[in-house]
């Protein structure tokens, strides 16, 4: 995100077609893409292209295509929605569950698909929009109290949806010519085209583009944002409605898989996260492109273990296919670069002239004798603010937990059990922390866990000696993958997201490749003690974390990365001009976060003794988060190391709390969501 | 640049006719007998799918079935709108059988449908498809969850506190394996499940959950686990925990290599033992959804497709295993399977998650070196 910002170009006003060309250059390109994927597919494929083809391909797209525009909607004014795929199975279940074989019911249940969709949305909205709470927070919850109430309604799958209603949706509008979901989608985008000409599409660009000046111009800002979760809303309920009608019956699990090539299909379709520049129609090409992959693999004849990595490299191809011009991150590296050679062959380089000082001189600070310096609070009020919430989650949780099993806050041994399940979280927290602040987001985490940890326990094979060379070469490759995350973000200004999410895919790739889809290796005595022994009264991991959790105070508070870190999450530009190497310092976060979740990788295997395939799945949207929950601004800039432990603590003993119960799965969800929608409550910005 | 442009093209036009040189007479033949099949995966990466996939690779490549089939393997991930869109690109591209690991027992119906309509063979192990149709191979759940359930009230003498760790929330498998075993707990009053978690059929889940319980009850107030997996996990955190190996819970639970070596005697002598990946007497029932599932699939599509009749349901039988009838293999072939091995030396299945049911009385083509590698046993 910080990377596009920083390499934006404004593009000229006016009538004409170059101007106008210039404008839409994301979508046409990505529509370029799409258009030479569907080529290929279809040259490679035997037989011409039939209108069957025709009307499954534009069908298989539409749910995803649905759902990624009302996405975007959100996304434009600069929130993030992760309810929607939890919003998208509830309408199923609901369709699936209650219509009836007559047209009245099929009729009514259509309109309540919507209905559903913007009732969560309005929820979403007034919390977002009048309680100033961050957007992800309140759609992690909404996602978690959605699936809890999906689950109620529907243990496994079943159901029926009546046929009239399916071929509605998925028949043919007119047979043989034209399939009823490319009207749908059509009709979809002139909604779309509607809102966007409108005052109120207007105001979701001014929001998200700056919000602040939006509301001294005297836009409404927090009713554009309300109106922006409950349109997204009625897009789900029609992508609900419409995977309904595909699918011919309910299944509660079917929007889990949903979240992440929703978020792909938006920032495929040139939406920047952050807000306030793409639009819809971009997504609904990045919704079908990601689904013609599928064509392309099977044509290519990908074999499995490989299908991940190829997926994974034509999304980055998709995207460096628009960014390669004259004005892209790489050849304003180069021109850069170039620019700073040619200056040091004329001599003109600052650097080389020392005699000059390249720094204003200020005068020597006197000590003010202003009375009573600042107190320690007042000067972190703000910090603390945003922190102490999850911490007083904490203390109240711990309570519960005391009250329900009686032997809680006077038993060390829960607390060791409870650092110790933290401690992922809490080295996660550092490098996703570390993303976030900077406005990017690492979604790379799982694999990166999972092929560490079965790179590293197949080099050790139990035995001592080799953890010593092992375990600083399993860190070092996650670095290194880290490293080429920010890479690609960097020189070729990928959305942090798409590089990851490719990024995860690859290396799912390598790690199937690498055990052969059987890993054999597994920990020694030592790494096995590290999670399981006792040194000093305590599990020796407690003490690891105690060091850990310094450390990454001091790095993110008191270093020069550090300090970094914030500069550039705050603007990209500003720390630009203010000489801080942006790209060397995004690179450096990237490696960070993978050096973190190669540690993650590596400390699962000691705990489990062996490393699995699939074992970082777990991490993902947690590791989000905790970092969220613990205060950080998703859009960057701001947050505390402390208070993300705070979050992994609190998250980690409520689930500790409920795991301890036999309440239905359904039930937990609800409960999670709500206690951390209420913890966080209080971390809205009561000023403005 | 024109001369550059222009020898490319010869050079791929030269490519081209070689290839087709080449390829052609071979075509021409394995179109007279190859059946195209395809094989639809949803996710990949665990240790069930790969195995599971090892063996039908494995079938494909078996000299019986080799000369019959074409099989391409295609993976979809964990999102039922690709599989949707995979299988409609398989039947557009000439499938004459397709295999499938269904995502969603439901979600498929429809393209499902649409594929038989045009005399596709299409067939589901493991999971299943409900749209009438389609053929599955899998293990009767309730039947599952019912037998251990029986196991370990009779294990426990119908009384004690129990730990349940479940599979994915959600899923069909999940629901009614644990409903069939609440069923059973459900008659024996003094039977209490004091704790339930999803353990997501991981082990490394398992153990996470299972650590978070007993942070806050310890294993003194505990006296038994059903778990549909992790047994394997639970033992090693007794052994960690100090409890002595005669001394463990009893579990009913997965059929994974690591707990059917525990079930061994303690003392029983096994090659490249490893911490708690040893013999040690565990009192257990171990069950499993097994791997071949998919490559029986994969036999019973050829039969179909040559004419012969195959059952709508195939049930297999639920393999079960107890501490009494786990029986070591020394090499892991069909015949030593037949003859009632189910345990693997650790020295060669090093990965203790790895599932140990592989044997089917239907399936000789495929044994130990098919699930580690997608290697076929000789023909006979």
């Amino acid at each position: 995100m910080s990377a596009q910002t920083l390499h934006h170009t404004p593009t000229r006003r006016g009538g004409g077609i170059g101007p106008a060309l210039t404008r839409h250059r994301g979508i046409l390109i990505a529509l370029a893409v799409f258009i030479a994927l569907f080529l290929t597919v279809d040259l490679i494929s035997p037989g011409p292209f039939s209108y069957f083809e025709f009307s499954f391909m534009s069908g298989g797209g539409a749910t995803l295509a649905l759902a990624a525009m009302g996405q975007t909607v959100v996304v434009l004014t600069g929130g993030f929605d992760l309810s929607a795929g939890a919003v998208i199975a509830l309408v199923n279940v609901v369709l699936g569950n209650g219509m009836g074989p007559d047209i009245t019911s099929q009729i009514l249940f259509g309109f309540v698909a919507l209905g559903i969709g913007a009732a969560v949305g309005a929820v979403n909205g007034f919390l977002v929009a009048y309680l100033r709470m961050q957007p992800i927070v309140v759609t992690l919850s909404t996602m978690f109290i959605v699936q809890g109430i999906t689950l109620l309604l529907m243990d496994k799958p079943g159901g029926a949806i009546a046929p009239e209603f399916m071929s509605f949706f998925v028949g043919d509008a007119i047979p043989g010519v034209l399939p009823a979901p490319v009207v749908w989608i059509a009709v979809a985008a002139l909604v779309w085209t509607l809102i966007k000409s409108s005052r109120f599409g207007v105001g979701l660009y001014a929001v998200g583009g700056d919000e602040e000046a939006a509301r001294a111009a005297g836009l409404a800002t927090a009713w554009v944002k309300f109106r922006a979760y409950v349109v997204a809303g009625l897009f789900y309920g029609a992508a609900g409605a419409f995977i309904s009608a595909q699918t011919g019956s309910a299944d509660p699990l079917v929007g889990r898989s949903m979240l992440l090539p929703i978020f792909a299909a938006v920032a495929l379709g040139g939406t920047v996260l952050g807000g306030g520049r793409g639009g819809a129609i971009g997504s609904i090409i990045g919704a079908y492109t990601l689904m013609i992959a599928v064509n392309i693999l099977l044509v290519l004849n990908v074999s499995a273990y490989y299908s991940s990595v190829a997926e994974g490299t034509i999304i980055i191809l998709a995207v460096l296919a628009g960014s390669l011009n004259r004005h892209s991150p790489l050849a304003t590296y180069i021109r850069l670069g170039l620019l700073k050679l040619r200056a040091r062959s004329n001599g003109t380089l600052a650097r080389a002239h020392p005699g000059t000082p390249n720094r204003p001189l200020l005068p020597k600070a006197r000590k003010m004798d202003m009375g009573v310096p600042a107190s320690w609070l007042a000067r972190h009020r703000d910090t603390l603010r945003f922190m102490v919430p999850a911490w007083i989650g904490l203390v109240l949780v711990l309570g519960v937990t005391h009250l329900v099993y009686g032997n809680t806050l006077t038993n060390p041994g829960y607390f060791n059990s409870l650092i110790v399940l933290s401690s992922f979280l809490i080295i996660l927290a550092l490098g996703q922390g570390a993303a976030i602040l900077t406005g990017g987001l690492d979604l790379s985490v799982p694999w990166m866990i999972t092929l560490v940890g079965i790179v590293v326990a197949g080099l050790v094979r139990g035995a001592d000696d080799a953890v010593l060379w092992a375990v600083p070469l399993g860190l070092a490759l996650g670095t290194g993958l880290g490293a080429l995350n920010g890479v690609g973000i960097v020189l070729f200004g990928l959305p942090p997201i798409v590089m990851t999410l490719a990024m995860n895919g690859i290396l799912q790739g390598a790690a199937l490749v690498y055990s052969g889809g059987t890993p054999d290796g597994f920990a020694s005595p030592a790494m096995r003690w590290v999670m399981t022994g006792h040194l000093l009264g305590v599990t020796p991991a407690v003490w690891l974390v105690g060091v850990f959790v310094i450390a990454a105070v001091v790095l993110l508070g008191r270093t020069t990365f550090g300090r970094r870190i914030y500069a550039v999450g705050n603007s990209p530009t500003v720390a630009r001009l203010s000489g801080v190497g942006v790209g060397g310092t995004l690179i450096g976060v990237y490696a960070l976060s993978g050096f973190c979740a190669a540690l993650v990788g590596i400390l699962l295997a000691c705990f489990s003794g062996q490393a699995s395939l699939g074992m970082g799945d777990e991490y993902l949207l947690p590791s989000i988060a905790v970092v969220v929950v613990g205060g950080a601004l998703i859009t960057g800039g701001r947050g505390h190391y402390l208070g993300m432990l705070g979050g992994v603590l609190l998250l980690m003993a409520l689930s500790t709390l409920l795991a301890g119960t036999t309440l239905p799965s359904s039930v937990r969800d609800i409960i999670f969501g709500a206690v951390v929608l209420g913890a966080v409550l209080a971390l809205r910005e009561r000023s403005h | 640049m024109t001369r550059i442009r222009n020898s490319i093209a010869a050079a791929c036009l030269g490519l081209l006719a070689t290839g087709a040189a080449v390829s052609a007479p071979g075509d021409a033949a394995a179109q007279d007998k190859k059946h195209k099949i395809f094989l639809s995966m949803s996710y990949i990466g665990n240790d069930w799918q790969a195995e599971a996939s090892n063996m039908i690779k494995a079938m494909a490549a078996h000299p019986d079935m080799a000369g019959k089939v074409d099989l391409q393997v295609q993976v979809s991930g964990p999102n039922a709108q690709k599989q949707i869109q995979q299988i409609n690109s398989m039947v557009q591209a000439g499938a004459e059988a397709i295999v499938v690991y269904p995502i969603s027992p439901t979600a498929l119906n429809q393209v499902v449908k649409n594929a038989c309509g045009k005399g596709v063979v299409v067939i589901a192990y493991d999971a299943e498809i409900s749209e009438p149709c389609a053929y599955n191979v899998s293990i009767d759940q309730e039947e599952a969850g019912r037998v251990t359930a029986e196991w370990l009230a009779e294990k426990m003498n119908g009384k004690g506190n129990i730990i349940a760790i479940t599979g994915v929330p959600g899923t069909s498998v999940d629901t009614l394996r644990t409903k069939a075993a609440k069923a059973v707990f459900s008659k024996h009053p003094d039977m209490k499940i004091v704790a339930e978690a999803p353990g997501m059929w991981s082990q490394a889940v398992a153990r996470t959950e299972l650590s978070k319980i007993l942070a806050t009850q310890g294993w003194d107030r505990i006296d038994g686990l059903w778990m549909q997996v992790g047994c394997f996990t639970a033992n090693q955190m007794q052994l960690e925990a100090g409890i002595p190996e005669d001394k463990l819970k009893p579990c009913a639970g997965e059929g994974s290599n690591g707990g059917r070596v525990q079930m061994l005697p303690a003392g029983t002598a096994v090659e490249g033992a490893n911490g708690a990946y040893k013999p040690m007497g565990a009192p257990r029932i171990s069950y499993a959804s097994p791997p071949y599932s998919g490559a029986l699939a994969l036999k019973l599509a050829v039969k179909k497709l040559e004419g012969g009749e195959i059952a709508r349901n195939t049930v297999l039988p639920l393999p079960v295993v107890t501490s009494e009838t786990a029986k070591l293999c020394a090499e892991g072939t069909w015949t030593e399977m037949a003859n009632g091995c189910n345990v693997f030396q650790p020295s060669i299945v090093s990965n203790p998650g790895w599932f140990a049911s592989i044997f089917s009385a239907e399936t000789p083509e495929v044994a130990l070196q098919a699930a580690l590698v997608g290697q076929p046993e000789a023909k006979k």
